[in-house]
């Protein structure tokens, strides 16, 4: 079987909530070892955002699971000495360091960049607090949705009719800043394999969020500020998303030219708005956008979708976090796996997108339960005794259980 | 390390940007002359060379390339000769990456797709925006940047294990699966119960929420953990008893704790607020446009935007994306402009 790109590389994981850790599991999946090291005192709080019933409730977090599979997972508190000390046993061995703490957290550790080093010359440390490890804005604390504010994504989105700008409905700033760190580890990387030299690389979220609207920023050169479009296009017409049958269903159709417009009129009953041009459409959308909605409506968005893409107009039906697991097209690119875990029932959780068509990567572990692999790690890669694994249970620097659990 | 991008939308241009800032030699072979709009041009085309050459010579480029990214439509690329399989067979080393809104196969993947429909087909559309009006897109084409994104990240990837193992590998990026993965804990909580998120607008809880403010708006996302210390800076006693800390309580008294936080949001500034947080270590934000961007010394001081220089006046637009490894940004071409001199440099005396 061909290797993937990343075996033979190994990650100590630092990283908690959801940045961090989606940028791991997208290095689990390219073939990294990855090992999350979590604390007693101090755990991923995804394992506990929500009460969830059981014995072992940060064990069976679907959210945590979902996105921390292709990991083992330890636990250290590197409060204590000794903890610190096994950490950096674990850094001496490993390829990559990556840490979403907020940005003084590691150096008051005692585990900065130059300690890190000190126990692996090459090592590839990536920080990635919200706002960066420099800079006026380097104590602000953030979350993805902070981050998406803070770098003007939010000031762009929005009905245009009320002035209100929109956060997006998840924590986009989270694997924007986390897609980014995997490339942010794999150029240093390369580096490394050039130079010998390793590299201490300082991502910012909210930097990496605002790259994702680089065009803005040409246009704010020129003293413009944003205007709301909806889900109309600035030069196409019309666009948008339009009611189907049933609740909440939505269809998102575009029209490029006058020809798809033509074929749209055909298609809603419209022949007299046929010659409409693309100014008209654009004056007009209003009156447009009632009678696609008024021929919409009364369809299943599914049928809407297939009549519009049979005429090649750009038309798609909205599914939402429940329809995506029934979409007929990923469901035949076999896009859903069901894996395993011991403390959750199996449900579909997405295999890699990234979709290497030779190596072809599939879900091979399913996430860590707290602890898991404490043993594994600790006695078998960094060779602490069975008397000191006991010892270091009783001291609380490992265990296998939140210590002072709390939900939220 | 040389790219080569074919197709010349946004997200093609968008992922091979990134290797042109980290020192890559990236040549763009030009797509349809409307693919990108000025401004994507100038934000996305800083630092590539660009060649317009007939299909035969592209086919050279590609075998002389270490990395083809090209986001046209699935079987466009064969059609034209440069089958990603074949491309692969006689090169091992090359790494291919296709990037379009519903993959390579499947019963969609020809589908005609715009940056809304795939935004649509991905969820991320579903959770944005207010119940009882539209889902709303976000700005700036997230559907296609995000798979751009994907495309720089995954291909650098796949670059590395060529370098580590000999061999590359064709990747296959749709925009549609590089966001259903990502909902959060909307995706993985339906799979288990069978019910769609709502749209819950700024506010997926009073905590969790985007506020109008004196200057604007601004928001706030606190964990449990953080709950005493924002109370505690909002000032209202009210709020220190039990149904408010508690964070069962709290949910049943969200609506009138969102009442309270808006009261508290509606007569600051953002700079108060963002001081706030800073003082009491709780996420504060604010809402922020990218000509104040422009105007802030945290990201001056970072060095974060490059410019660009165009006939039209320099355009600032962001840089590097994180410290730590040489970056360079890079001069406008014009369409064309780097032929003669990208056929010498890439396929030397056979040009």
């Amino acid at each position: 079987m061909k290797r993937l790109p990343l075996e033979g590389i190994r990650v100590v994981d630092l990283t908690m909530m959801w940045a961090g850790p989606y940028a791991t599991h997208r290095l689990g999946e390219m073939g990294a070892e990855v090992i999350k090291v979590e604390a007693p005192r101090a755990w991923d709080n995804v394992r506990t955002l929500f009460p969830i019933p059981g014995d072992e409730p940060w064990n069976a977090s679907f959210y945590f699971n979902d996105y921390n599979r292709e990991k083992m997972g330890i636990t250290l508190d590197l409060s204590q000495p000794r903890g610190r000390e096994l950490l950096l046993a674990l850094v001496a061995k490993s390829d990559v360091v990556v840490e979403n703490y907020r940005a003084d957290v590691l150096d008051k550790l005692g585990l900065g960049y130059e300690a890190l080093r000190a126990a692996r010359p090459d090592v590839v440390l990536v920080s990635m607090a919200g706002f960066g490890k420099t800079g006026a804005d380097r104590e602000l604390v953030g979350f993805g949705p902070i981050v998406e504010q803070m770098a003007g994504l939010a000031s762009l989105t929005g009905y245009g009719d009320d002035g209100v700008p929109y956060k997006t409905g998840i924590s986009y700033g989270d694997p924007v800043g986390g897609l980014a760190a995997v490339s942010a580890v794999v150029l240093a990387l390369i580096q490394r394999r050039r130079t010998g030299r390793g590299a201490w690389i300082d991502l910012a979220q909210r930097e990496t969020m605002a790259e994702m609207l680089p065009e803005a920023f040409v246009a704010a050169s020129r003293g413009e500020d944003p205007v709301h479009h909806g889900n109309r296009h600035p030069v196409w017409a019309p666009q948008g998303v339009y009611p189907c049958a049933g609740k909440e269903q939505w269809l998102a159709l575009s029209v490029r030219s006058d020809a798809e417009w033509r074929a749209l009129c055909e298609e809603i009953g419209a022949p007299e708005w046929a010659g409409l041009a693309l100014a008209e459409r654009r004056a007009r959308h209003d009156e447009l956008d009632a009678r696609i909605a008024a021929w919409s409506a009364p369809q299943e968005s599914v049928a809407a979708q297939e009549r519009l893409q049979a005429r090649r107009i750009p038309a798609a039906r909205m599914l939402d976090s429940d329809s995506i697991h029934w979409d007929p097209h990923l469901l035949a690119r076999d896009h859903w796996d069901f894996l395993a875990h011991p403390s959750t029932p199996p449900y579909a959780q997405p295999a890699p997108h990234w979709r290497l068509h030779e190596a072809a990567p599939r879900p091979r572990r399913p996430a860590p339960r707290f602890g898991e692999h404490n043993r594994e790690v600790l006695c078998g890669l960094l060779g602490v005794s069975e008397a000191e694994f006991a010892e270091l249970a009783a001291a609380g620097v490992i265990g296998e259980a939140p210590v002072g659990l709390v939900i939220g | 390390m040389r790219v080569l991008e074919i197709g010349g939308g946004v997200p093609a241009a968008f992922a091979t940007r990134f290797f042109a800032g980290y020192g890559a030699d990236v040549v763009r072979s030009e797509g349809p002359p409307d693919a990108l709009t000025r401004d994507e041009e100038i934000a996305l085309l800083a630092g590539k060379r660009r060649v317009g050459v007939p299909d035969a010579e592209l086919r050279a480029l590609a075998l002389a390339a270490d990395l083809v990214v090209e986001d046209g439509r699935p079987g466009a690329l064969a059609a034209r000769g440069l089958d990603p399989l074949a491309l692969r067979a006689e090169k091992p080393a090359l790494v291919v990456t296709s990037l379009t809104p519903f993959g390579q196969s499947g019963p969609h993947a020809q589908f005609e797709a715009t940056n809304l429909t795939a935004h649509a087909a991905g969820g991320i559309l579903s959770l944005t925006g207010v119940r009882g009006r539209p889902p709303l897109a976000n700005g700036a084409n997230q559907a296609w940047k995000l798979l751009g994104l994907n495309g720089f990240a995954a291909s650098v990837t796949a670059y590395f294990g060529a370098l580590l193992h000999g061999e590359g590998d064709w990747l296959d990026l749709s925009a549609q699966e590089c966001a259903v993965g990502m909902l959060e804990f909307h995706g993985p909580r339906s799979a288990v119960d069978g019910l769609p998120s709502p749209r819950l607008g700024n506010r997926t809880t009073a905590i969790w929420g985007l506020y109008r403010c004196a200057d604007g708006y601004a928001g706030v996302c606190a964990l449990q953990r953080q709950v005493k210390a924002l109370f505690e800076g909002i000032g209202d006693p009210e709020l220190m008893q039990p149904r408010f800390l508690d964070p069962l309580e709290r949910m049943k008294d969200d609506k009138e704790l969102g009442k309270r936080v808006a009261h508290f949001f509606s007569d600051k500034s953002k700079a108060e607020l963002l001081a706030l947080g800073l003082r009491q270590r709780v996420p504060f934000g604010a809402v922020l446009t990218p000509r104040e961007l422009l105007g802030s010394a945290a990201l001056a001081e970072r060095g974060f935007f490059d410019e660009v220089a165009t006939p039209e006046g320099v355009a600032r637009v962001p840089g590097r994306p994180f410290l730590g490894l040489d970056w360079q940004g890079g001069a406008l071409a014009t369409p064309a402009a780097d032929t003669r001199a990208v056929l010498r440099d890439w396929l030397g005396a056979a040009a």
